[in-house]
């Protein structure tokens, strides 16, 4: 009896020793930077960061891209699911077509959108030779930082969508086809039966896929650092400058405090106001 | 019980864990113990914040160092690292007594840092480098009170590029002559005459800046046009001359292609013709010059009120005291100073040669264009030489503040006179804590 007890605590040694160091240890690390200053407990790091020219509007530049990205990609990513969840000619080929921004890290994406939007790109080429301007649209530079917004917006979506799309895919196939064809038996539309039979099921994995994703949109950096720089400030690129180019290691860590503190407050919302829905489909 | 007695365990083998984790951290790093066994078998580690980017990496691997390796036998660990790190490291080895690292190659700055803090050997009583005149300015700057910290390495400057049709679009009373040569007409304000009249006959912005997160257009701010109107990098930054001269970059800034606030180097935007006028680091134009030899000139900088300010990069290489093979690292030392070598390096990554017999030894084509540029640029008689300020770690602030100024004065249409006020007392402070005189 005593060594059935111990199975479990050796199975997740692995993975607490894995935690505690390459996560609990750099945590410990970062508060240490942030909270001490002088070798005693300060707020003094925080007030430099918070006075940082820059920290206000990374965070709500942050804040405001995950607000413009997330709804559009779950939406998209249901939609996409929806035509994919049927039988045509061509379905694998363009499953795999949909799924390829998922192989590709969000610097390469950023590279590829530059290179398609930048003055002398492929957009501005072809809309050049068709005659539709004669001079380049600049989606880049501080004068443009809405359209720089715009070029992140659609590199993200082109990059992360996939995620979303696959997890949503995954649970419409999980739908039982008994209910559809009830449905259809009594005479329910299409739309009927979307609204009724198919968003509801659905639920548990849009959720799980607007978590990880809006979690991942706080981390926004590579795609942002490539396409706008430092126009639009982010967190994460933030912290990574202030570690970087101004070696301070103190408000670099407040960055990442915040990115986490943003994240466990999301997280713990969406569980909060979302755990009902699970009970209810689970019943 | 059980269950607490295992929690105690648990509790127990992650503190070992965690302390010999971070043991091999610390402690590890790239270096190998340096106790070797034959005579032959030397490595030496050479750390260098200069020839940093990947390309020039390779470049140092692949042919400057297999030369040296095969002549004397002796084997370069190449580390290139930032400023801030190779101080950390630098003073960590002085303070323990195990040096490891046997060459260092930075910035004159940085050398004046390290030699301050006494971590330098003296190299005067150094076998003497046969073959070789180093310039006579870069020969003062490298000994410090008498002191010989370091041997001149390599220079570089930052000047301004200009396509040649650029040229048919410059603004009356300005001859290319003026241009080429740095005369007294060549000033900032004909340089925006030229913008404009490129612009308009255009129809589009030909002026870049690298104004990107990692380009270098904060040197332009601080070396550049602070000293040509102010006569000083930091001292008048809220003076009613540096009000003038954000008003001047304001003014300026509707002829500035756009996307220069996301550039980090200019020789793209030169070869792909987005811009026609450009200023940047001779090591950054250097790829568009020798691509396209006969469409672009590399020209001086244009004058201010106060003069011509431009900033000269000198980089040397020391020997950290109680180095583990000093002769050696001389050995290195003299490779790397050979006029064929400094020609070689010029050629490949674009810095300058610190000695004379290299100057003369120049082929003729885009590495003479860069040449004749940067000596015009020089030699102008007008010239406000300015240095780069060694602020050690707080380097990144510096930078911060003079972008942060341009960023809310041209960028975000800021009153330039508050800004500057607010800024200063910051700026100003950094100097104060490093020690120097606020140049």
């Amino acid at each position: 009896m005593e060594r059935s007890s111990l199975v479990p605590y050796l199975l997740i040694l692995p993975a607490f020793l894995y935690l505690m160091f390459f996560v609990g240890y750099p945590l410990v690390q970062a508060l240490y930077l942030a909270f001490v200053h002088d070798g005693s407990f300060s707020l003094e790091v925080w007030k430099r960061a918070f006075s940082d020219y820059y920290f206000w509007s990374a965070f709500k530049y942050t804040l405001s891209l995950a607000a413009v990205i997330v709804p559009t990609q779950v939406a998209l990513a249901v939609v996409l699911a929806l035509m994919m969840n049927r039988i045509f000619k061509g379905k694998d080929a363009a499953l795999y077509a949909l799924i390829i921004p998922l192989t590709i890290s969000d610097v390469a994406a950023g590279l590829i959108w530059y290179s398609m939007l930048s003055p002398y790109g492929f957009l501005n080429k072809l809309l050049l030779n068709v005659g539709l301007i004669n001079n380049p649209i600049y989606f880049f530079g501080y004068q443009y930082r809405a359209r720089e917004f715009l070029a992140i917006v659609l590199a993200e979506l082109w990059r992360s969508t996939s995620i979303v799309f696959v997890i949503v895919l995954a649970g419409l196939q999980m739908i039982s086809r008994d209910y559809l064809e009830a449905a259809e038996v009594f005479g329910a539309s299409y739309w009927t039966k979307l609204r009724k039979i198919v968003l509801p099921l659905l639920k548990p994995s849009i959720q799980s896929a607007l978590i990880i994703r809006t979690l991942f949109a706080m981390q926004v950096f590579g795609v942002v650092w490539i396409l706008a720089g430092r126009d639009i400030p982010v967190l994460a690129g933030e912290g990574y400058y202030q570690l970087t180019v101004i070696k301070d290691t103190g408000v670099a860590s407040v960055y990442a405090l915040v990115i986490a503190g943003l994240s466990i407050l999301l997280g713990a919302l969406y569980i909060k106001f979302l755990k009902a829905e699970y009970l209810e489909v689970g019943r | 019980m059980f269950v607490r007695k295992l929690f105690g365990a648990l509790l127990v083998a992650v503190v070992l864990f965690g302390v010999a984790a971070s043991g091999c951290i610390s402690g590890g790093g790239t270096t190998s113990s340096p106790t070797q066994t034959t005579k032959t078998e030397v490595t030496l580690n050479w750390l260098s914040t200069q020839l940093n980017p990947p390309e020039e990496q390779n470049f140092v691997k692949d042919q400057l160092l297999p030369d040296f390796t095969s002549e004397t036998g002796i084997k370069v660990n190449f580390v290139p690292i930032s400023y801030s790190d190779m101080v950390t490291r630098l003073e960590g080895e002085e303070k323990t007594g195990k040096v490891t690292i046997d060459v260092i190659g930075d910035l004159h700055g940085g050398m004046d840092y390290m030699n301050s803090k006494g971590w330098l050997e003296d190299l005067s009583n150094m076998p003497k480098l046969k073959n070789r005149t180093f310039i006579s300015t870069f020969e003062e700057y490298s000994k410090i009170n008498g002191k010989k910290v370091y041997v001149p390495w390599m220079s570089a400057t930052y000047v301004m590029v200009v396509n040649k049709d650029a040229f048919k679009y410059l603004p009356d009373g300005l001859t290319k002559e003026d241009v080429m040569k740095g005369t007294d007409k060549w000033t900032y304000d004909a340089l925006l005459q030229w913008a404009k009249n490129l612009k308009e006959a255009t129809g589009r912005p030909q002026l870049g800046f690298p104004a990107g997160p990692k380009g270098l257009f904060v040197r332009f701010l601080h070396g550049y046009i602070y000293p040509s109107y102010t006569g000083y990098e930091a001292k008048e930054f809220d003076s009613p001359d540096a009000v003038k001269m954000w008003n001047y970059l304001k003014d300026l800034w509707p002829y500035v292609h756009p996307s220069s606030t996301t550039w980090d180097a200019m020789a793209d935007s030169l070869l792909k013709g987005e811009v026609l006028i450009a200023w940047d680091h001779t090591a950054r134009i250097k790829n568009a010059i020798e691509t396209k030899p006969d469409q672009f000139v590399v020209v001086p900088v244009p004058r201010g009120p106060k003069g011509r300010g431009f900033i000269v990069v000198l980089a040397g290489l020391a020997i950290p005291k109680g180095a583990p093979h000093k002769d050696e690292a001389w050995k290195l030392i003299d490779y790397l100073t050979r006029p064929e070598t400094q020609v070689k390096v010029l050629e490949k990554v674009g810095f300058f040669p610190t000695v004379k017999e290299a100057s003369g030894a120049l082929p003729e084509g885009p590495l003479k264009i860069l040449a004749e540029g940067v000596t015009a640029q020089s030699s102008t008689s007008d010239a406000l030489v300015v240095m780069i300020p060694n602020l050690g770690s707080k380097g990144g602030q510096f930078k911060e503040y003079y972008k942060q100024a341009f960023e809310r004065i041209v960028l975000n249409n800021e009153d330039p006179a508050s800004v500057t006020k607010e800024i200063k007392p910051k700026l100003i402070q950094l100097f104060t804590d490093a020690g120097i005189q606020v140049p």
